[in-house]
């Protein structure tokens, strides 16, 4: 399904990302296509859900590789690349969703141009490929209840808060605020649980 | 709840973007206070919203993206690889030196062209300057005109100032005025004076009273419809030693002495 395969990788290897990100400090335009190729499937489905228009998509998808083919150096290699790239990604279509709304004031407030945004992975991220790891966690969101799936996926998709979901789906605050942190709770026992 | 508990039951939805703006404010100073634990949490908050990712439904790009980004890609390697080429480019002549007779070039095609552009420049401010100085001369001429206008105005309407009428030998001729102020000068005016002719001009002369002899004094002659002005700011003798004014016809240029009969006579005292 996905191109990209995910290899768990031990303690003192690099991973292919990082090295294909190593070499597009040299301006190797073969390691920029194989990343694309291993990515850009992942980011334009990421991209498209939260734009719903194709075109715009693509312009999106191209702005954030073109990024990545630009300023590869402030990229931390020590980092995992994916979520690094597919926050990157999100940020960049939300941004593009909201332009000069009061959200865009709120988003360009809590991140960067280029976010150097920490990312850590989990050690069980380690013993799940891409792909596994994918099928999982459409499964676990799938098993809650639809009304904290629907917070969740506003929250990530739509970048509402707390208070504009609750107002959104009729529902009190403080019971928003627990789906959301409860549901990611179970989002990670289950990424657990399937190590 | 401590209150560093109820930072951390934030980080998740910190890390999903859904705070309020307040209790968002409140964890990013918690957080720049330099909680370790929280900022461990965050991180991997982050990594777990980032697989939320994989709810999006599956789609593809279309090539045409692909193969925009793989031009614009490729181009920009290629500039840059083209710089670094230049700069290792083996060749038996240094490059430095070649810079060196390149700029040696650029700088003569520049040094000729700046000649030429001072040339120009230099033809430009003298003609700017030259048209300056005709401007400079006229305004004086004008400001001239008008001090020289208003001192007449002043000589024929000051009280102190004499009036003598000239009259004229031939009858036919208009009578002419002359007013004479003892510190600003002498004014002569008329109409429908007849022009004296061709290289002629019309002169004033002072009859002294001592001697009785003219002297000359200011020439002058009428513009074509006769009228005419003319001022002495310093006459060549003093009102109170004049008996008389005379007028007469003389070559272009005045007489020392007259050279014809007065056609105009006015007695001062």
């Amino acid at each position: 399904m996905f191109l990209a395969i995910f290899s768990p990788k031990g303690n003192d290897e690099v991973s292919p990302d990082a090295t294909l990100m190593q070499q597009l400090l040299r301006k190797d335009v073969s390691a920029f296509e194989q990343l694309y190729e291993r990515h850009s499937r992942i980011v334009y489905s990421l991209v498209l859900r939260i734009l719903r228009q194709g075109t715009t998509a693509e312009e999106v998808v191209q702005d954030v590789f073109l990024q990545l083919w630009r300023n590869s150096a402030r990229y931390d290699l020590s980092r995992p690349f994916v979520p690094w790239l597919l926050t990157l990604a999100r940020n960049r279509a939300l941004d593009h969703l909201r332009l000069k709304s009061e959200r865009q004031r709120r988003r360009e407030e809590q991140t960067e141009e280029f976010p150097q945004i920490a990312t850590a992975a989990p050690e069980y991220e380690k013993a799940l490929d891409e792909k596994r790891r994918a099928e999982r966690v459409r499964s676990l969101m799938g098993s809650l209840p639809a009304a904290q799936k629907k917070a969740i996926e506003l929250a990530y998709f739509e970048g509402l808060s707390h208070s504009e979901i609750a107002a959104s789906l009729h529902e009190p605050l403080g019971t928003v605020k627990s789906w959301i942190r409860n549901g990611l709770l179970r989002l990670k026992e289950g990424l657990q649980a399937a190590s | 709840m401590n209150t560093h508990d109820h930072f951390r039951e934030l980080i998740e939805a910190y890390a999903i973007g859904s705070l309020d703006a307040t209790e968002r404010a409140e964890l990013e100073a918690h957080l720049a206070a330099g909680c370790a634990d929280c900022v461990k949490a965050l991180e991997e908050a982050r990594w777990l919203v980032s697989q939320l990712a994989y709810l999006a439904p599956n789609a593809q790009p279309s090539d045409m993206l692909k193969g925009r980004l793989l031009q614009t890609v490729r181009a920009e390697a290629a500039a840059v690889g083209q710089i670094q080429q230049e700069r290792v480019r083996p060749s038996g002549i240094p490059w430095w030196l070649w810079a060196g007779v390149a700029a040696l070039l650029i700088f003569s095609v520049y040094s000729a062209w700046n000649e030429q552009q001072l040339r120009s420049a230099v033809a430009n401010l003298q003609q700017q300057a030259e048209a300056q100085r005709a401007e400079r001369q006229k305004l004086d001429q004008e400001l001239l005109a008008a001090k020289t206008q208003a001192h007449e105005a002043m000589i024929w309407s000051d009280p102190k100032s004499k009036k003598i009428m000239l009259q004229p030998k031939d009858p036919k001729m208009p009578q002419l005025e002359a007013m004479w102020h003892p510190e600003l000068g002498l004014c002569v005016r008329g109409w429908k004076v007849p022009n004296p002719g061709e290289k002629r001009m019309l002169q004033l002369w002072l009859i002294s009273k001592k001697s009785g002899k003219p002297m000359p004094s200011m020439t002058f002659w009428p513009d074509s419809k006769g009228t005419f002005s003319a001022m002495v700011e310093n006459p060549p003798d003093t009102m109170s030693d004049t008996q008389a004014l005379a007028i007469t016809e003389e070559p272009m240029g005045g007489s020392p002495q007259p050279t014809s009969a007065p056609m105009w006579v006015g007695g001062v005292s």
